[in-house]
């Protein structure tokens, strides 16, 4: 017992000693040159990580004040869980990549702050109007655009060619194409795992939005917007991903004419392409004369429990990937939107879009482009959505039975809150 | 979490058991004391990491106005068992996960015990085997998901092909939501083969083999011998596999997020109380709705453990054990 006594006794010296050598070396180093960390989580990976290291390290060297941290989670939904768990531990990071739609659950949760008191001026000004509204929440600012994509039509130039297609302008067209060359063993539209950015898209040119505050699900606006990929899919003319995720698994194998797909795919569309395979890009069709398409990906917002010099120098981070000379650079390195109007316009992106015209499309169809509204229960409502269109596409549902049962849930939702 | 728990405490109980041996000493308050301090490290462990989380999620899922983040808790009562007893998809993830334990867990146990003890009669080739149908165990489940995934294709799936030449028509196993439970129900058999054929081949080497020798000079024929020799001194180690099986089906979720990329299947085919608890927490922020399910699911795991070791008793007295 005794030598259990002394060795407990050795061991605690030791490790009392050693925090406070710790400390000793912790206060030597002089205060003026430490740089304030600002730790930023994100989900990027692969290509996209590469060029987010490159542009925190060329912060980094810009300035001596900050020094950013970054720290890939794998991905986004990781991310996400991760912010989930630290926020109840209190360990957030200084600043992290999340959709904004999720502002309203961390407002509520009371550990995102507003970035007004922190950014210059005239910076909300300058992000491109398509996303700007998207920033705002209560009148403050708490979000602002990152990596940003939209939904673009991808088809395939020999098949078009070979069946005498033009590029479809409208759905009707889409629809029309598919019969065409159904009898041929092709399939007209591939379409992601998920049909909810086309529905959304759909609805919203219907101008019934499927996300607002109290949505209108059983409209004939809406329900005739969603039979448009209901049809197409009842007539075996468009086909989900299913287990694949996204449609461009399908479209690759050369047997579909087009693919309905985000922007930010363009990148492992080109390196996933077989050999003798040609495609091109195109903005989303229309429906009823209008052009919707929707507009996804990820934002950077700020923590409360970062520091006040900590939230000076994520702000300051934040405006330096909003110059025009950082976001083109992203832009160009992964596929995503440029953010700011100035670096849209600038000779510099039109010049690349001549170079690369597969990107023309995501900046023509910009202005078009749309965002759904900031809302408290958006992921809970979504998940709801999403299991509708699920059952839509295996044919469980119609879109007149998966939209009043939809309402129906809405209005609980809404008596909850 | 839930089972883990359970499994905690009975670790405990024995453990405590074991050390007032180890102390050689009459239980005593002296002796009891000393045990305790032995065992702190185990409890302190124990207490953060199993007990304390399972007491907070009772209590999580008892409060009906809460505020995750700050912990500020505006009302308590049973209204999230109500709203899951009322939810569809509450429904359709017990059915999915009930069906998965009663389907997949007597296939795995049977089709487990019959490769043991094919493995245990064929010895020369028992290292072999015992590798291959263990590899599964130890392979990471996401690889597992996606080998499956290419297996179960519409086009050009292994699957498909053996099946056409029988003549059946290729299934769209994963997108097909009256085949996509199917799907998972094979790839959960499949991969709880492994674990179990090594405990059975565990509990095959233990029985003494003079007793197999003494039913042989009775008369008793194999399946004589397997009844009433092999069979109830096997006993201890099937409840085990029972138990420890049915545990893994109800805990199914990693298979369903692999093989269906992240989704519960068409139209929620696949969707187990797990795949609701995770859905429920992370995507659709309800924290007590996932705290409750996971009650839930806790009372039918610990209902069916208890239920399983009563069976096991009763079989033992019959047998003449004590």
């Amino acid at each position: 017992m005794k030598r259990f006594f002394r060795l407990s006794l050795s061991l605690g010296t030791l490790l009392l000693l050693g925090t406070l050598s710790a400390c000793t070396q912790h206060q030597a180093k002089p205060i003026a040159q430490q740089r304030v960390t600002v730790t930023f989580w994100h989900g990027t990976s692969g290509a996209s990580e590469q060029t987010l290291n490159q542009m925190i390290k060329d912060f980094n060297h810009s300035q001596s004040t900050y020094k950013v941290v970054g720290n890939s989670q794998g991905d986004f939904a990781n991310v996400q869980q991760k912010i989930t768990a630290a926020a109840k531990s209190h360990t957030l990071p200084t600043m992290a990549q999340t959709t904004y739609t999720n502002v309203p659950n961390y407002v509520r949760g009371g550990f995102v702050t507003p970035l007004d008191p922190y950014l210059a001026k005239q910076t909300v000004g300058k992000i491109a109007p398509n996303f700007k509204a998207a920033t705002q929440y209560q009148g403050k600012t708490y979000a602002l655009p990152f990596s940003k994509s939209i939904r673009v039509l991808y088809y395939n130039r020999d098949l078009l060619k070979q069946h005498n297609i033009q590029v479809p302008k409208t759905w009707a067209a889409v629809a029309k194409a598919g019969k065409k060359v159904r009898t041929q063993g092709l399939t007209g539209l591939a379409l992601d795992q998920s049909l909810s950015s086309e529905v959304d898209s759909l609805a919203q040119a219907a101008g019934t939005p499927l996300y607002q505050r109290r949505p209108q699900l059983t409209s004939p606006e809406i329900v005739g917007a969603t039979h448009v990929i209901y049809d197409m899919l009842q007539a075996k003319t468009a086909t989900t991903a299913g287990a694949d995720g996204f449609g461009n698994v399908s479209f690759l194998k050369g047997k579909t004419l087009f693919y309905s797909g985000s922007s930010a795919a363009l990148g492992i569309m080109q390196t996933s392409t077989p050999k003798g395979l040609h495609w091109g890009t195109a903005p989303q069709p229309s429906y009823q004369g209008k052009r919707r398409p929707a507009i996804a990906g990820n934002d950077l917002v700020l923590f409360k429990s970062a520091s006040k010099e900590q939230r000076k120098g994520a702000a300051a981070f934040m405006q330096f990937l909003l110059a025009k000379k950082q976001t083109l650079k992203w832009a160009k390195a992964t596929g995503y939107l440029p953010l700011t109007t100035t670096a849209l316009k600038s000779q510099n992106y039109q010049k690349y879009l001549r170079q690369h015209p597969l990107s023309k499309a995501a900046a023509q169809s910009l202005p078009d482009g749309f965002m759904d509204p900031t809302l408290v229960g958006y992921t809970q409502y979504q998940a709801d959505v999403n299991q509708m269109l699920s059952q839509l596409s295996s044919g469980e549902t119609t879109p007149e039975k998966g939209l009043a049962k939809l309402q129906q849930q809405v209005k609980t939702m809404l008596a909850d809150q | 979490m839930y089972h883990k728990a359970v499994i905690y405490l009975t670790a405990l109980a024995g453990a405590f058991g074991r050390v007032m041996l180890m102390l050689n000493a009459k239980p005593s308050v002296k002796s009891t004391l000393k045990a305790l301090l032995y065992l702190t490290p185990f409890l302190i462990i124990t207490g953060i990491f199993a007990v304390w989380p399972l007491i907070h999620a009772f209590l999580i899922s008892s409060y009906t106005h809460y505020n995750y983040y700050t912990n500020q808790v505006g009302a308590i009562g049973w209204g999230n068992f109500v709203t899951l007893w009322h939810d569809p998809t509450f429904q359709l993830a017990c059915r999915n996960t009930l069906l998965l334990v009663l389907i997949v867990m007597p296939i795995t146990v049977l089709l487990s015990l019959l490769i043991a003890l094919g493995i245990n009669h064929s010895r020369h080739l028992a290292g072999f085997f015992r590798t291959i149908y263990f590899l599964p165990f130890v392979t990471s489940t996401v690889a597992i998901g996606l080998v499956w995934n290419w297996l179960f294709r519409l086009d050009g799936g292994l699957l498909n092909r053996f099946l056409g030449y029988f003549g059946i028509n290729a299934i769209d196993w994963l997108n097909d939501p009256h085949y996509a439970l199917a799907a998972l129900m094979v790839v959960c058999v499949w991969q709880g083969l492994g674990v179990n054929i090594i405990l059975f081949l565990a509990g095959l080497n233990h029985i003494d083999q003079r007793y197999a020798v003494i039913a042989t000079l009775d008369g008793a024929s194999p399946w004589q011998r397997f009844t009433n020799v092999t069979g109830p001194l096997l006993l201890p180690i099937t409840v085990l596999i029972v138990v420890n099986t049915s545990i893994t089906n109800f805990k199914v979720f990693d298979q369903v997020y692999a093989l269906f990329h992240g989704t519960a299947g068409p139209s929620n085919a696949d969707l187990t109380l797990m795949y609701y608890l995770y859905q429920k927490f992370y995507v659709e922020n309800q924290f007590t709705l996932a705290a409750a399910s996971g009650v839930v699911l806790f009372v039918l795991v610990g209902s069916l453990t208890l239920l399983t070791y009563g069976y096991y008793r009763h079989r033992r007295r019959q047998l003449g054990g004590r």
